[in-house]
């Protein structure tokens, strides 16, 4: 056994770009490779669309942020939606025009799993895609779009079952980090949030990361699959969606004076939130979801 | 040495004892002439055990006069080893102070936290204490970091080293009479090549490269601290047999324990949390069990109050239980900011 040599990692862990500066600044370079990130969030935010975009810059070169990799895309709640990401492969493509002789989805290579057992039990298939270098590309991310919904519905809420479900998640997590650690990987994971009700006591309002507490459409929520999981993933980064009224920021809405806000035009705001980074301080920035993709805003 | 020790018969036993003599030292600078008055025997005879007396004394060997244990040391002799081996300073004042000075050697020390606390980067920083030149007030020694979650980030390391290089820099000009000799010549790349890194994938290789530590710091003295982050990531999967779990986790705890004492250098164990239900509710502990809860020599618990992190000295033998506000910067573990901070004495 010989200790690794860390002079050859600098100057930084090579990172997956999102492909917009903004979004890549506020998380230093973009995606880690070597560990796992997970996106939390509620439904409609904007999780399968970082994803996408994700599978499609990791095909880029790394002079411009890419790892030059294929992807693996599992998803396992809703059918995979290839519409969108045709979408957001054309707009790529016209971004990028020198860079992609093949049409960028055949790079993308997507399964179904329906359960934990499954996703386990694949894993073997799931080594030997990695070890097959006869591709043009390698794989070097994989996304679980999400990861909660294979542990939601099948345990039971009994001790045991919820044992035998964190086990699980340090059994699947220890697999990913290790296949992350031998190819390079950078893996993402997604999850969905519970709503926070009443009181913060209690292990759901468990201060875990940055954030106090984690608003999303007003209400209260926490990160599912509990603190087992959140043991098990390196980074994790919170997506938030709130309604607020145009203009109420820099004082040119009077709400009170419009005869209270049902008539008041609203817009969506999104942000990204860093909630715990082994090597980001608490940083968060705003983004818009477009025809084209994600895009971070600076205000 | 008692009397009854000695290779004499069990007359002259008896006499000696008679005559008030119980241990060697009570009859060892007598003359043998003295001797032989006062056990009414003859001069060769006293002489003959006067010999014997002082052969069985020369084995003996320590000077104190109380080994009869090998490797047994006085309590005096141990506080003087202490005072001679510095403690690695957490770049934390507070946190410092709480931990006597910082962190010791020749002890394991655990310190847990949740997800997002800053136990890695209190490993990363201490990986870097531990390098800070003994005219600095450190140790100069190098780290080994075994990392068996992937969260060590080499940028984040080089940011805590280049920080560390600066606060130096600094308290050495402020000192420049004395320093003029020992101009800072380190470089953040030198301070990651003394930091040893191994990327464990399994407990199986965690266990294998904590036996083969032992080989490791016998061919580099200069290591004085082992850093596990985390000591728990892969023994909370399913073991089919947890007497396997129990036997194996205690098995590396000995070994952690005798390397921190054979060669002098600080164990620090990060772990995680978990909930355990206690008394109707569920509550907040480490990870690994109760068992494990005595495998380490101190203990300290990382945790949130209110937008601050505090540490925690849950358990120690020599250091009184207290909690410290700490922070996580872009430069490392510093100070807490705020301005209503205190040590809590519990």
């Amino acid at each position: 056994m010989t200790p690794e040599n860390l002079l050859h990692r600098l100057p930084s862990t090579q990172k997956c770009t999102f492909g917009c500066p903004v979004l890549d600044r506020c998380l230093g370079g973009g995606i880690p490779c070597n560990s796992i990130t997970e996106l939390v969030a509620e439904s409609g935010c904007g999780k399968t669309q970082l994803c996408l975009q994700l599978a499609l810059s990791a095909q880029l070169p790394p002079s411009l942020g890419g790892l030059s990799a294929s992807s693996l895309y599992i998803h396992t709640e809703f059918s995979f939606p290839s519409r969108r990401l045709h979408q957001l492969s054309h707009a790529f493509i016209s971004s990028h025009p020198r860079i992609f002789n093949n049409d960028p989805c055949d790079r993308i290579f997507v399964h179904a799993v329906y359960s934990a057992d499954q996703l386990f039990d694949i894993m073997p298939k799931i080594e030997s895609l990695l070890e097959n270098t006869n591709t043009q590309l390698p794989v070097k991310l994989i996304v679980i779009d999400s990861i909660a919904a294979l542990f939601r519905s099948e345990f039971e809420n009994t001790p045991i079952e919820l044992k035998r479900r964190s086990s699980l998640f340090f059994k699947i997590s220890g697999k990913l980090k290790s296949l992350a650690k031998r190819f390079g990987l950078a893996v993402v994971v997604t999850n969905q949030v519970v709503d926070l009700m009443g009181h913060s006591e209690g292990m759901n309002g468990l201060k875990v990361g940055n954030l106090g507490s984690l608003v999303s459409s007003g209400r209260r929520v926490c990160p599912a699959l509990g603190l087992a999981w959140a043991n098990c993933v390196n980074s994790r980064l919170f997506l938030s969606r709130n309604e607020e009224v145009v203009g109420e920021e820099n004082g040119s809405v009077d709400v009170s004076a419009c005869g209270g806000g049902d008539f008041l035009p609203r817009q969506t705001r999104r942000r990204l939130h860093v909630v715990f980074a082994p090597h980001l301080p608490d940083s968060s920035c705003e983004f818009v979801i477009r025809r084209e993709g994600v895009f971070g805003v600076e205000r | 040495m008692e009397v009854g020790r000695l290779p004499i018969s069990a007359s002259q036993r008896s006499k000696l004892i008679a005559a008030g003599y119980t241990t060697l030292s009570s009859f060892s600078s007598l003359s043998p002439s003295h001797l032989a008055r006062d056990l009414k025997i003859s001069d060769n005879e006293a002489a003959e055990i006067m010999r014997v007396a002082s052969h069985g004394h020369r084995l003996d060997g320590s000077a104190g006069g109380c080994g009869t244990v090998n490797g047994a040391q006085t309590a005096w002799d141990m506080l003087h080893e202490e005072e001679m081996f510095p403690r690695i300073t957490t770049s934390c004042e507070d946190l410092d102070n709480i931990l006597g000075g910082g962190i010791n050697c020749k002890e394991v020390t655990e310190i847990g936290g949740v997800p997002g606390i800053g136990k890695t980067q209190l490993g990363i920083q201490l990986a870097i204490n531990v390098q800070i030149p003994v005219d600095y007030g450190g140790l100069g020694g190098k780290a080994i970091y075994i990392d068996t979650e992937g969260s060590f980030m080499v940028e984040r390391a080089l940011q805590i080293a280049e920080a560390c290089i600066e606060d130096m820099s600094e308290c050495g000009g402020l000192l420049r009479k004395d320093f003029q000799a020992c101009q800072l010549k380190m470089h953040p790349n030198n301070i990651l090549e003394n930091i040893f890194y191994f990327r464990v994938c399994s407990y199986t290789e965690q266990i294998a490269l904590i036996n083969y530590l032992d080989k490791f710091i016998s061919e580099h003295k200069d290591v004085k601290i082992v850093i596990v982050d985390s000591v728990t990531f892969h023994f909370r999967q399913d073991f089919d047999d947890m007497a396997l779990r129990t036997r194996l986790l205690s098995g590396m705890a000995l070994k952690l324990m005798k390397l921190a004492k054979d060669f002098s250098l600080a164990v620090v164990l990060l772990n995680q949390v978990t909930t355990k239900y206690i008394d109707g509710s569920f509550q907040l502990t480490l990870a690994l069990g109760d068992s494990w809860s005595h495998s380490c020599t101190n203990r300290v618990i990382l945790y949130w109050n209110g937008n601050e992190r505090y540490a925690y000295i849950d358990k120690s033998p020599s250091l009184r239980s207290a909690s410290a506000p700490y922070s996580v910067t872009s430069k490392g573990i510093r100070n807490s900011a705020s301005n209503c901070k205190r040590i809590k004495m519990m």
